[in-house]
């Protein structure tokens, strides 16, 4: 069955963080939805034919990094919870608070997890288990905690907490340990409980990536087994959030998943329980929850997502478009029988006849698997195909539209008068003008599959145009979804300018991706300027940091067979030290250093596939790479840095010689796939050309037909990888 | 390249260009023996026709009255072929060595007869049926594009130029009536209603014009390949089509450019038409790929109610409506902030530098000329600064025309910044520019600026510096007129259009001497009490732009000038006689290459007739000699194919020549000059086109 869905907006809060909107159990009709927003507000609310109707709604307070529904235990999800700053706070479904506990960490929370009377709490860096509000357990992480959650009880009674780092890893613990790590393909940004409950044995886990992977994982006592990966190819956004709900209505449960470039997927799983892709919606603002139940109308099950701006909205399978009935039916004595027959099948089925006219009749009913289905019987002519139902909700909307026309109306009027006084207030001498701080959600991060990053930039209100500075030589890309006008300028690189665009955004632009092609051994900052359309007008800047080994990814399989050429730096330099100077070259680096004396990371090139593994302890450094590049951008580096801090450093190398060989038999196959491919695409014009003209191939040769036939196949894999080949050359 | 024509009558039939030199037709309906159309087939009936050359434009259309079938016209970059597909026969081959950048096809102005309009590189011609030469013009560059639209609404039909050079001019007949000047070479034109007309620009540019005024334009980052207009949504009105570069198709509203439509192809758009292509009677619009993907759209049924976008409307109105209000919510929030903020005493500036600066900051911005130095071209400098302490961070300037892109950053060291920058705006030509210009000021290491958004017109003479004081050489050429008009008139117009640091005062006679930052050469702009204006200038181009600009400002409707100048004609003498040369060059190779091309075919008999008696010796011999003829027959293809190029080149001198000349005089007169130094070179009398150009009449 085809899923269809059609949007609605619901209403519109301040901005959100992700995973800060929950649907509370079905009580009723329809579902309420929680919402917490970062001015702090929590509020609760129902959906009637299109209008919010507010169950409680908190005073402003800080930021609201997460919100999650909690209970006791095998009883629904009732109570609403909410996390910002130190301090955890409860609500009842009523919005009555019961609970406000400060948990005393240094850090703010970044994610929650409520399971009964556990409440699992994670800083950056630091996990805490609380038991009915004691602090029973804690921990402190390597690298930053992503997302908490915890596998529900069985019988034995054992919690086991799962936190996602941004190494890659996904940690299951055990009292204040680490008892097993997970390592996943990217850094892990949202964790879920397969279908709801962890699946038939509670403990299977879903996984979303900061680069759009999804997996599904069983943790075991202590190992984990993969179930199921789910690859980004179609390079769309990180994954910030993931449900699971039977939207299709086929009995088993969907996955729902939103990602930061405002996508909204939904995979269905087949018979061996492998998941497909069945229904993709684009929303033009990153994607912060989503949520799967029944709210805007009775019967229809919806996904319900909210957005950065915070804005929520609905993805009904309610049709809301007037629908056309069977062309001149004539509605027999049969036929009213079997729509009564019917209407007896299906308990949730509404009847609607319209007396007006004699022959007019109209019957819209639902089966009971939500599919959604509204059928107009009618025998009058075809112009007259409106239901009766689509129109009343017509009406809604319209009223909806006239109320917000005239709020903008009086918000405008206020605004001219306000402009106004500003703008008199600029004869006086002493005041001074101030900039309200816009919040600004940007992203710069690492694609390894095509080696190059994704900067993206997201407002509340539509951007006006964006200017990138950088003082160091990269290439931008050109972004299919963006829209924006790009026009570079002529820089001098003796004025710190190397790269100089400015994108102009379309009209209700609040999104802007963009995709930048950076050279390793490079390095130096990214500076965008960023000026929405309010006024006055104002522009923020955010900076980044361009690494000299940027096309890096953290690792944790290590290939210790490879010819390794090494670097060795000695010297009078702290632990702490050397971390930042290593942090400094590489990116998705932790920015403390970890415990012990010695520690070893490990990297991948994401374009070239070399290995580095580097080690530091107080006073050495060692770096040990089979790309022979990799080491000199290094040396070249720390040298520099060492200069700069006066510290003398003694520096030995060893080179392997087989390194140079293994590097370029590494790249030769590529190489060669790259021009045969090239040679091919360009070929094919010709042959094409050939094929339309004479209508037997034969007298061409084998490798000639193969190209013709394969011709999708090469276009689609040439198109794929862009500037690739002048890529590898540059790198020879 | 697509067109559609019926060149069996009835049914239309597609017609691509592709890029093997070769011009595809795809027949639907293919007239059967009882001459009653089939249903449509979709495999359809495919032929094509074998060019040789490459297609550089198509057009069908019923050039011959008495047939009552389209004839389909193809232009290549030497010639243009009208080719009656039916009766599979040319009808007319015609060389047009301007080469044929644009056809269209259509009656114009008072002609009689249908005509097949070429736009060739400077030049225009309308052929007939018979290939008859009826109509001939020159415009400001290449051609890029054509239209026929009733401009003026006197129910004839003017002709539409877009060019090169950026301009939009309307020709009625000879005579140019109205002139647009855009930021981009124009690709493409398609009239839409009565006196509107569609555009689109080699930068991404779309949009309408209604007469001379443009309704719309939107910009997009990829390029229109092509635009047509249909009513789609069948609401009586046509829309606006476009086809992008990324195989986007949108349906626009011609009066506001409201995307009503959209759809997307795999690739490139290679041509929109429409035609009743699958069932007689109902137009369809039809989109093709570069791919070779063909998509029919049929126009809506009517019927109240109906959208095309699949999206809610309304629940897309909701959506904008509040995304509105946030905005001005949050502009609201900002003032409120910002008077709570300057409530508070002044210290806290200090703590909080970069968020906060003086109310009374202001941008001022002004324009000056600066000479050419060692390390720079000369240029308008823009300087902007502020009137405290506060910096500037960095300027953009959005301005169509001047740049390389539609913008321009300066963007300094962070430890050279000041509260004041300078901007060097080069412009090449003499247009006027609007320039957009926004300033981001703040304090050292802030991460929050304010941008002040400032809008600069720059004069359209601003590369002229005025040198009252140093005697300028008098330049030879120039241009000698009277007008009506008092001095201060004049007076209004050079402060407008130059570049002058005091605003002139009339007196009773002007002499201002001006000196062309560009190359150095001197101008001269004199006015007497008697009202005679001299221009003096040696460059032709810079007396028609300030003739022309003069003459739009004082609303003169006719003007006839008189001309001198030695330089310009001495060149065109020349350009002429290298013309003759090379024409006279062409005809020696063409006959020689009809020598070799005998010689090569006794050579090859004879060679084969060895290689049959088996004399290896005397074969291997003849096969020699034929290499060798072949090298020959190839080099001599190059050398014609330099004689072309260079005898495009120069025609295309000639013909800017005439268009610089017709752009001395204003209204009939400079229809005048055109048609004039026409019949001149065809006569081949060169001292009858110098007259012409210098008096305005032959």
């Amino acid at each position: 069955m085809d899923l269809n869905l059609t949007r609605i907006d619901y209403t519109q809060v301040g901005l959100t963080s992700p995973k800060t909107m929950e649907l509370l159990p079905l009580a009723g009709k329809t579902q309420k939805i929680a919402i917490a927003d970062n001015d702090g507000v929590v509020q609760c609310f129902s959906m009637k034919k299109g209008e919010v109707i507010t169950q409680f709604k908190t005073l402003p307070s800080q930021k609201i990094q997460r919100l999650k529904l909690g209970g006791v235990h095998d009883a629904p999800k009732s109570n609403i919870f909410v996390a910002s700053a130190s301090e955890v706070r409860g609500f009842s479904k009523k919005g009555k608070q019961f609970l406000a506990f400060n948990t005393n960490i240094s850090e703010t929370i970044q994610s929650m997890y409520v399971e009964g009377a556990d409440l699992f709490v994670c800083g950056n860096y630091i996990f805490n288990h609380y038991k009915e509000c004691k602090d029973i357990h804690n921990m402190l992480c390597t690298d930053k905690i992503n997302d908490v959650l915890c596998l529900p009880q069985t019988k034995e009674a054992v919690t086991t907490p799962v936190i996602a780092c941004q190494d890659r890893l996904l940690r299951v613990i055990k009292g204040s340990d680490v008892l097993f790590k997970v390592e996943v393909p990217g850094p892990p940004s949202v964790l879920e409980l397969f279908d709801k409950d962890g699946g038939a044995e509670r403990n299977e886990v879903i996984y979303g990536t900061a680069d759009g992977r999804i997996g599904l994982l069983e943790l075991g006592s202590s190992e984990e087994v993969q179930r199921w990966k789910i690859e980004n190819l179609k390079r769309n956004g990180g994954v910030t959030c993931l449900d699971m709900f039977d939207i299709t209505g086929d009995g088993v449960m969907d996955l729902l998943v939103g990602r930061d470039d405002g996508l909204v997927d939904i995979y269905s799983f087949d018979e061996s329980a492998q998941p497909f892709h069945k229904y993709a919606h684009t929303c033009n603002e990153s994607i912060t929850s989503i949520q799967g139940g029944i709210v805007g109308s009775p019967g229809y099950p919806e996904i319900v997502c909210s957005t950065y701006p915070g804005i929520v909205s609905g993805l009904t399978t309610k049709k809301l478009k007037k629908h056309k009935g069977p062309d001149g039916l004539e509605l027999t004595n049969q036929g009213r029988a079997q729509l009564n027959a019917l209407s007896n099948c299906f308990p949730c089925c509404t009847w609607l006849v319209n007396h007006c006219l004699s022959a007019y009749f109209i019957a819209c009913f639902s089966p009971p698997l939500h599919v959604g289905w509204v059928i107009g019987l009618t025998t009058e002519p075809l112009t007259k195909r409106g239901g009766i139902a689509t129109e009343a909700l017509d009406q809604a909307t319209k009223i909806k539209m006239s109320d917000l026309k005239q709020e903008l109306e009086e918000i405008h009027k206020n605004v001219l008068q306000q402009r106004e006084k500003f703008q008199n207030s600029g004869l006086d001498k002493c005041s001074v003008s101030s900039i309200n701080n816009f919040h600004m959600n940007t992203r710069f991060v690492l694609n390894g599959d095509e080696a190059c990053y994704l900067l993206s930039v997201e407002l509340q209100s539509p951007i006006d145009n964006i200017l990138i500075q950088s003082d160091v030589v990269i290439h931008m890309m050109d972004v299919d979804k963006n829209s924006a006008v790009v026009s570079f300028s002529a820089c001098q690189p003796e004025n710190g300018n190397c790269l100089l665009a400015t994108y102009r955004c379309q009209a209700s632009t609040t999104r802007l991706d963009l995709k930048i092609r950076t050279v390793e051994g490079q390095y130096g900052t990214l500076q965008v300027y960023v000026t929405p359309r309010t006024q006055p007008r104002i522009c923020q800047v955010r900076q980044f940091a361009i690494k000299p080994l940027s096309l890096h990814l953290r690792t944790h399989s290590f290939d210790a067979n490879r010819p390794f050429n090494s670097l060795k730096l000695k010297g009078q330099f702290s632990l702490a030290e050397a971390h930042s100077w290593v942090r400094s070259c590489l990116p998705e680096f932790p920015e403390k250093p970890p415990m012990g004396d010695t520690v070893t990371f490990h990297f991948v090139s994401s374009f070239q596939q070399t290995m580095l593994e580097c080690s530091y302890s107080k006073g050495e450094v060692i770096f040990r790479s089979d790309n022979i590049s990799t080491i000199s951008i290094l040396k070249d580096f720390l040298t520099a840095e060492a200069t700069k801090r006066k510290i003398h450093l003694n520096i030995t190398y060893d080179i392997d010689e087989n390194s140079a060989t293994y590097i370029l038999n590494l790249m030769h196959p590529k190489l060669q796939n790259q021009l045969s491919l090239a040679r091919k695409v360009q070929i094919l014009e010709a042959l094409k050309e050939l094929q339309v003209h004479e209508k037997d191939l034969s007298f061409l040769s084998e490798d000639y037909k193969q190209i013709i036939d394969n011709a999708d196949d090469i276009k689609e894999k040439f198109a794929q990888q862009p500037f690739l080949l002048d890529r590898l050359y540059d790198i020879l | 390249m697509v067109t559609i024509g019926k060149y069996f009558g009835d049914y239309p039939a597609l017609t691509c260009a592709t890029n093997g030199d070769k011009v595809f037709i795809h027949t639907p309906h293919k007239l059967s023996e009882s001459c009653r159309p089939q249903s449509a087939n979709v495999g359809g009936d495919v032929s094509l026709l074998n060019i040789n050359q490459k297609v550089s434009s198509i057009c069908a259309g019923n050039l011959n009255p008495s047939l009552d079938y389209d004839v389909l016209m193809v232009g290549t970059d030497t010639n243009l072929i009208a080719y009656d597909i039916a009766q599979n026969m040319d009808l007319f081959y015609r060389e047009t060595p301007d080469g044929a950048n644009a056809i269209t096809f259509g009656t114009l102005g008072s002609f009689q007869d249908q005509l097949a309009i070429v736009g060739g590189n400077c030049s225009i011609q309308g052929f007939d049926c018979e290939g008859n030469d009826q109509f001939w013009t020159v415009t400001g560059d290449n051609v890029r594009s054509l239209a026929l639209v009733d401009f003026d609404k006197d129910g004839h039909k003017e002709l539409i130029v877009g060019s090169e050079d950026f301009d939009i001019r309307v020709f009625r007949e000879d005579e140019i009536i109205a002139e647009m000047t855009e930021t981009e070479t124009i690709t493409c034109l398609h009239p839409i209603d009565e006196c509107k007309f569609g555009y689109a620009l080699g930068n991404g540019t779309i949009g309408v014009y209604e007469r001379a005024s443009r309704s719309w334009r939107i910009k997009s980052k990829s390029h229109a390949v092509s635009i047509h207009s249909f009513d789609l949504n069948n609401d009586g009105v046509p829309e606006l089509i476009t086809g992008w570069s990324n195989g986007k198709i949108d349906v626009r509203n011609e009066s506001s450019g409201e995307v009503i439509f959209r759809d997307n192809f795999n690739s490139s758009v290679a041509g929109i038409v429409q035609g009743a292509y699958t069932q007689p009677g109902n137009d369809q619009l039809i989109c093709c790929s570069v791919e070779g993907e063909v998509r029919g759209y049929n126009s809506l049924t009517p019927q109240k109610g109906q959208t095309l976008m699949d999206i809610n409307v309304e629940q897309e109105m909701i959506r904008e409506l509040t995304q509105k209000k946030q905005t001005l919510l949050m502009e609201l929030k900002n003032y409120q902030d910002n008077l709570s903020q300057s409530q508070k005493p002044l210290t806290e500036e200090f703590d909080k530098p970069g968020s906060l600066i003086p109310v009374n900051t202001q941008v001022e911005t002004e324009l000056s000329v600066q000479p050419e130095t060692q390390e720079s071209p000369a240029h308008v400098l823009l300087t902007i600064s502020t009137n405290n302490d506060t910096i500037i961070r960095a300027v953009t300037i959005f301005a169509e025309g001047i740049f390389d892109g539609e913008s321009h950053v300066i963007h300094p060291n962070a430890n050279r910044l000041s509260s004041s920058l300078k901007m060097p705006l080069i412009l090449p030509k003499d247009t006027p520019v609007d320039a957009h210009v926004k300033v981001l000021v703040g304090y050292k290491n802030c991460v929050h600026y304010h941008v002040f958004e400032i809008n600069r017109f720059v004069p359209r003479f601003s590369m002229y510096i005025l040198c009252s004081q140093l005697p300028v050489p008098e330049p030879e050429g120039y241009v000698k007129f009277t007008i009506n008009d008092r001095v201060q008139r004049v007076c209004i117009w050079i402060n407008q259009n130059f570049l002058l640091k005091e605003l002139l005062q009339a007196g009773n006679n002007l002499h201002l001497s001006f000196m062309s930052m560009r190359n150095q050469t001197p101008l001269l702009f004199k006015m007497d009490q008697f009202k005679q204006v001299i221009i003096q200038t040696d460059d032709l181009d810079v007396a028609g732009n300030i003739v022309q600009s003069l003459a739009t400002y004082l609303k003169i409707e006719d003007l006839n000038v008189a001309a001198h100048f030695p330089e310009e004609l001495k060149s065109l003498n020349a350009l002429i006689e290298k013309v003759d040369g090379l024409n006279s060059m062409r005809q020696t190779l063409t006959a020689g290459i009809a020598d070799h091309s005998n010689l090569i075919r006794s050579m090859v008999v004879r060679a084969e007739d060895t290689r049959l008696i088996g004399d290896i010796k005397a074969m291997k011999q003849g096969y020699t000699e034929l290499y060798h003829l072949n090298q020959d027959l190839l080099r001599d293809y190059n050398i014609r194919c330099n004689n072309h190029t260079e005898l495009v080149s120069c025609l295309k001198q000639v013909n800017l020549v005439i268009q610089k000349a017709s752009r001395l005089r204003v209204g009939k007169y400079k229809t005048q000059v055109v048609t004039a130094c026409r019949a001149a070179i065809k006569n081949n009398n060169i001292s009858a086109l110098v007259k012409i150009i210098t008096t305005g009449a032959s």
